[in-house]
């Protein structure tokens, strides 16, 4: 009893110490610029984006512990730490945020209205609720999307696959992004005369089970950029292997990991230029606030060879000359 | 000093769900896996309210009574269908994914520039996160009050004695099942309402968002009692949100010195598994600097 008045009794002073003096604190101002980066959780596209902006920022001559201070937090998929690592950021006195995927651009932007944040890997801005429109962001935040060429992707299936009628759509129904990508490639593949069949998963435990019903009922599989698909790309692949079924995922790494083809987005260069933006505003050229939001002007085609030898698919000459080495 | 305002404030949000949890854990002594799934439920339910205009005080109690709802859900497995406590909960749990989907329409739910309770506290022009610190005080008092109050009742007793020993409890007269029923649906409707708080102090309502809640919760509940000692019935409630409060300061630490974030849930469950362990320890090697005073 008397050790939880004397905790509540330190806990109330602290808090009124604290009252009293965050008024008038005011940041001091450090000699090298912060850069705080807050990414969702650990794979290998959001990785590649996380070393993109790393990369972009020490070419621009900001070098951590050097030039700049960089605070790196992963939150490892658990959505409670989002909040603490956003407000470390602040009381460290970041001059820039940048968010990995969407909950993690949210907590920052609900930790902050005035430092200035950059998405990395945020599908959908304006949808998400952090800008007020993606041409015109309107207030601190700005910053690259990732939204995959739909329809490129499903014209490359076309080109491969000239006779697929079903097209399998497979994504995770706890993602945001993925939905809002499922619908526009519904729409795509509709325009294209194409059979739709759409199974979603809800963690990567169903992936197994899901992808061997999938697979039995089309031609091929597409999958939109995923985060719980991405980590559990060789399920999918397997699942698709045995029902000799190619996977058009939407992200470059994932052909790596036994995907047939795409034309994906680099998610290195999306980093690199996430982390031209960065840079852009801690030199002081750009104002968020009317700072467009940013697309990867191409995709690249990206094919697996080996995977098209396995499933005993020949890839017409005309594409395999277009794809990237 | 900022770090720990937004401990503070977090704890506080973290310790009405904390509560639920020791309500079943506790109180009832059954171990109920439903908050991971009703803790969504709230969010969700109070953020889709929000954006169709509704007001954040109305939406956070309608959050109360629909996570009350899916308590007695687990409740009826239980008593009716006569499932392990443990199982009816991760039944429950598993199916509100599907059903949080569905209220969402979507895996993620901004209310970043939306109405929210902290709002009451704009004018007052207070310095960062103490908005959240005084909604968190206020809920949190009316919270306990009422709690203690309705445990003073005759069926507050009921619900208490059930838990105690149900034998004992049904030669009495009660009826156990009804008992366990309205325990477990007070607790799931505070999970839920802290759901539907802290959706609101983040900004978004998340489908995974109840992924690792109940680890949260029993270290809360845990931390209290291993710290505080054994108390009074009132003072056991404010244990469990000081309980919180101080796992915040645990997590806020971990991240200060520098600790891999990856290592995070590692350090959480180290944690909790000492604070279960330590009664047998101090018994074991007669250690009873924790709890002296109580125990003269």
């Amino acid at each position: 009893m008397k050790k939880m008045i004397g905790f509540i009794i330190c806990l109330v002073a602290l808090l009124t110490v604290a009252f009293f003096t965050t008024k008038t604190e005011t940041v001091t101002k450090k000699e090298k610029p912060m850069v705080g980066i807050l990414q969702l959780t650990s794979h290998p596209a959001l990785d590649l984006i996380y070393k993109g902006i790393v990369d972009e920022l020490n070419d621009a001559g900001y070098i951590d512990g050097e030039t700049m201070t960089l605070d790196f937090q992963n939150a490892q998929g658990d959505q409670s730490n989002l909040n603490s690592m956003s407000t470390r950021f602040v009381s460290r006195g970041a001059d820039v945020m940048v968010g990995i995927a969407t909950p993690s651009a949210q907590a920052l932007a609900n930790s902050s209205q005035d430092i200035p944040i950059v998405l990395g890997a945020v599908t959908d801005p304006e949808g998400s609720g952090l800008v007020k429109s993606n041409e015109a962001p309107g207030g601190n935040i700005t910053g690259v999307s990732d939204l995959t060429p739909i329809k490129e992707q499903f014209s490359l299936i076309k080109e491969i696959l000239p006779e697929a009628q079903t097209i399998g759509i497979l994504y995770s129904s706890s993602e945001d992004n993925s939905i809002v990508q499922a619908e526009q490639a519904i729409e795509i593949a509709e325009e294209m005369g194409l059979d739709t069949q759409v199974m979603t998963v809800s963690s990567t435990n169903d992936v197994a089970q899901v992808a061997s019903t999938l697979a039995a009922q089309v031609d091929a599989i597409w999958v939109p950029t995923d985060n719980t698909i991405a980590s559990a790309m060789n399920t999918l692949v397997s699942a698709a292997d045995s029902n000799l079924i190619p996977v058009f995922p939407a992200v470059d790494t994932m052909v790596e990991e036994g995907g047939l083809a795409t034309v994906g987005l680099d998610q290195y260069e999306l980093g690199r230029l996430t982390g031209e933006m960065v840079v852009a505003i801690l030199n002081g050229d750009t104002n968020p606030a009317t700072t467009p939001i940013r697309y990867l002007d191409q995709g690249d085609i990206i094919i697996n060879e080996e995977k098209a030898e396995q499933l005993g698919l020949t890839i017409p000459t005309q594409v395999l000359e277009k794809a990237k080495e | 000093m900022d770090l720990i305002v937004t401990a503070t404030a977090q704890g506080l949000l973290w310790g009405m769900m904390a509560l639920g949890i020791f309500i079943t854990y506790r109180i009832l002594n059954l171990p109920d896996m439903t908050a991971e799934g009703s803790f969504p439920l709230g969010a969700a339910v109070c953020a889709q309210l929000i954006i169709s205009g509704v007001h954040p005080l109305i939406a956070t109690a309608i959050a109360f009574v629909i996570g009350a709802l899916a308590g007695a859900v687990t409740g009826f497995l239980i008593t009716k269908a006569h499932i392990p406590g443990l199982l009816a909960g991760i039944l429950t749990m598993t199916g509100l994914y599907s059903i949080n989907l569905r209220i969402m329409k979507r895996a993620n739910l901004s209310l970043l520039g939306e109405a929210r309770l902290t709002d009451f506290f704009t004018g007052f022009n207070l310095p960062s996160q103490f908005d959240t610190i005084f909604l968190g005080i206020i809920l949190v008092c009316i919270v306990i009050t009422l709690l203690v109050l309705f445990f003073k009742t005759e069926l507050g007793q009921a619900v208490i004695a059930t838990g105690d020993n149900e034998k004992m409890a049904r030669s009495l007269g009660i009826s156990t099942n009804q008992t366990k029923i309205l325990g477990l649906m007070l607790s799931n409707g505070l999970i839920s309402a802290a759901g539907a708080l802290i959706a609101q102090d983040n900004g978004y309502a998340d489908i995974s968002m109840g992924i690792g809640t109940i680890v949260i919760g029993l270290a809360s509940v845990i931390i209290g009692e291993v710290i505080f000692g054994n108390l009074s019935f009132v003072n056991r409630l404010i244990c469990v949100i000081l309980g919180a409060i101080i796992y915040r300061f645990i997590i806020m630490f971990v991240l200060l010195i520098g600790l891999q974030p990856n290592d995070l849930k590692l350090i959480s469950a180290i944690i909790l598994a000492f604070c279960l362990a330590l009664p047998s320890i101090r018994t074991k090697y007669n250690l009873n600097f924790f709890q002296k005073k109580e125990l003269l």
